[in-house]
């Protein structure tokens, strides 16, 4: 069996674990349970079989479960603004109206990501949240590159659906305002 | 995702660029390791998962079939060459004889080795059962000799104890005599002293009769010219 410093990964990796979790998951107190799923799940796999990359593998498993929780989220009638760490706002850098927004945009994000098939949501954010190549997706996931970046077509397709009605949203909008 | 108008885009970016602190609260991190370590404490080792992940291994690497076959291959050729290059089995009388020696020679040496270490025990041991006995034998020589030495010194002390009462009696009676000597001479020297007292007092008494007469006989020849002269009344009351 792999002896493995479970504090020392801890520290380590520790901080790429929350912020994962953060990005997707948006409040301190889900990020925190998921973080500490994380480290549970690894420890019952790693009891299995030997990790080689744990900073993959890692991101990997807080991805699953941070898209576990959104998923349960979505399933509860509270999941919107309610959820939102508002603390986080509170930078000034952009605008209120554009950080609105953006939390916003990030909200419906989430909540899309929670209904798309795990492993296609697992995919599109070890892609695009943390910016890994098809090649470790597909390594980190047990399957093929190719699978990975069909897995990756399809989330970005239902995506890109889910999000359509904003964009003719905001055409509308848009034309309401030329009028 | 190149078009930045996308919304699912602006959806990813906002989603990269929300605030996040740079890592857990401690105290996120402390439960999670004391969670770790109660779990790796109480969970139990899978036990026979190694087989299915060799296996796995097996499975994943690529031509295992092949590298499988090469290696038959190369076990069968070296079994064939083993086989035929093998010597012939040995004559046992060479065998022997060649054998005994070296053997013969590891038994004496064991034999030997044993001897000695029974020798080396035997003589600690009886290093041990003859220091204990002289040491036994010296506590008992010392305890006689302890009331030995006792006895006769009591003996001496007795001795010099007589010996310094018989010298002061010796020394009484050497006083005593000496007084006595003493005392004799006294007596004699009272007695002599007396003797001559009384010679000289005779002696005297003597003398002194004797210068009487003269004197009387003196007087008498003076007094008798004289009366012849005149008779003096007082001459004759004398």
């Amino acid at each position: 069996m792999q002896v493995i410093d479970w504090q020392r990964i801890v520290k380590k990796h520790g901080p790429l674990i929350w912020q994962t979790a953060y990005r997707l998951l948006g409040n301190h107190t889900d990020t925190a349970d998921c973080f500490q799923e994380t480290f549970v799940s690894a420890l019952q796999f790693s009891q299995r079989q030997p990790v080689r990359n744990f900073p993959a593998f890692l991101a990997r498993l807080a991805t699953a479960r941070a898209i576990d929780r959104l998923r349960q989220r979505l399933h509860q009638p509270l999941s919107n603004a309610e959820d939102a760490d508002w603390v986080a706002i509170q930078s000034a850098n952009p605008g209120p109206v554009q950080q609105a927004q953006q939390h916003e945009l990030a909200a419906k994000l989430r909540k899309a990501l929670a209904q798309l098939p795990p492993q296609e949501a697992q995919v599109f954010c070890l892609r695009f949240l943390n910016n890994m190549s098809y090649r470790q997706i597909a390594k980190q996931l047990g399957i093929k590159t190719n699978a990975a970046g069909v897995l990756l077509y399809r989330a970005r397709a239902k995506l890109k659906q889910h999000f359509q009605p904003a964009i003719a949203g905001d055409e509308i909008q848009k034309e309401k305002v030329c009028l | 995702m190149k078009n930045n108008r996308d919304p699912l885009t602006k959806a990813v970016k906002a989603i990269q660029q929300t605030p996040v602190s740079t890592g857990p609260p401690q105290q996120t991190i402390d439960s999670t390791i004391t969670k770790l370590t109660e779990l790796s404490g109480s969970v139990p080792p899978a036990t026979g998962h190694r087989h299915i992940q060799l296996f796995e291994r097996l499975k994943a690497v690529k031509g295992f079939p092949r590298l499988a076959a090469a290696a038959v291959l190369l076990i069968a050729a070296g079994y064939i060459t083993g086989r035929l290059s093998a010597p012939r089995p040995p004559d046992a009388q060479q065998l022997y004889s060649a054998l005994e020696p070296a053997i013969r020679e590891e038994l004496l040496g064991e034999m030997k080795q044993y001897w000695q270490l029974s020798s080396a025990v035997a003589y600690s041991r009886l290093k041990e059962d003859l220091d204990q006995q002289y040491r036994q034998d010296l506590n008992r020589f010392a305890t006689q000799t302890f009331a030995a030495s006792t006895a006769v010194t009591n003996q001496l002390l007795e001795e010099l104890i007589k010996s310094i009462n018989s010298a002061q009696t010796q020394d009484r009676r050497w006083v005593t005599a000496a007084l006595q000597q003493i005392e004799s001479n006294r007596l004699q020297d009272k007695n002599q002293l007396s003797h001559g007292l009384a010679t000289l007092a005779v002696y005297t008494d003597d003398q002194l009769l004797k210068t009487k007469n003269d004197i009387a006989q003196f007087v008498s020849n003076t007094i008798t010219p004289n009366l012849s002269q005149t008779p003096n009344p007082s001459n004759r009351k004398e």
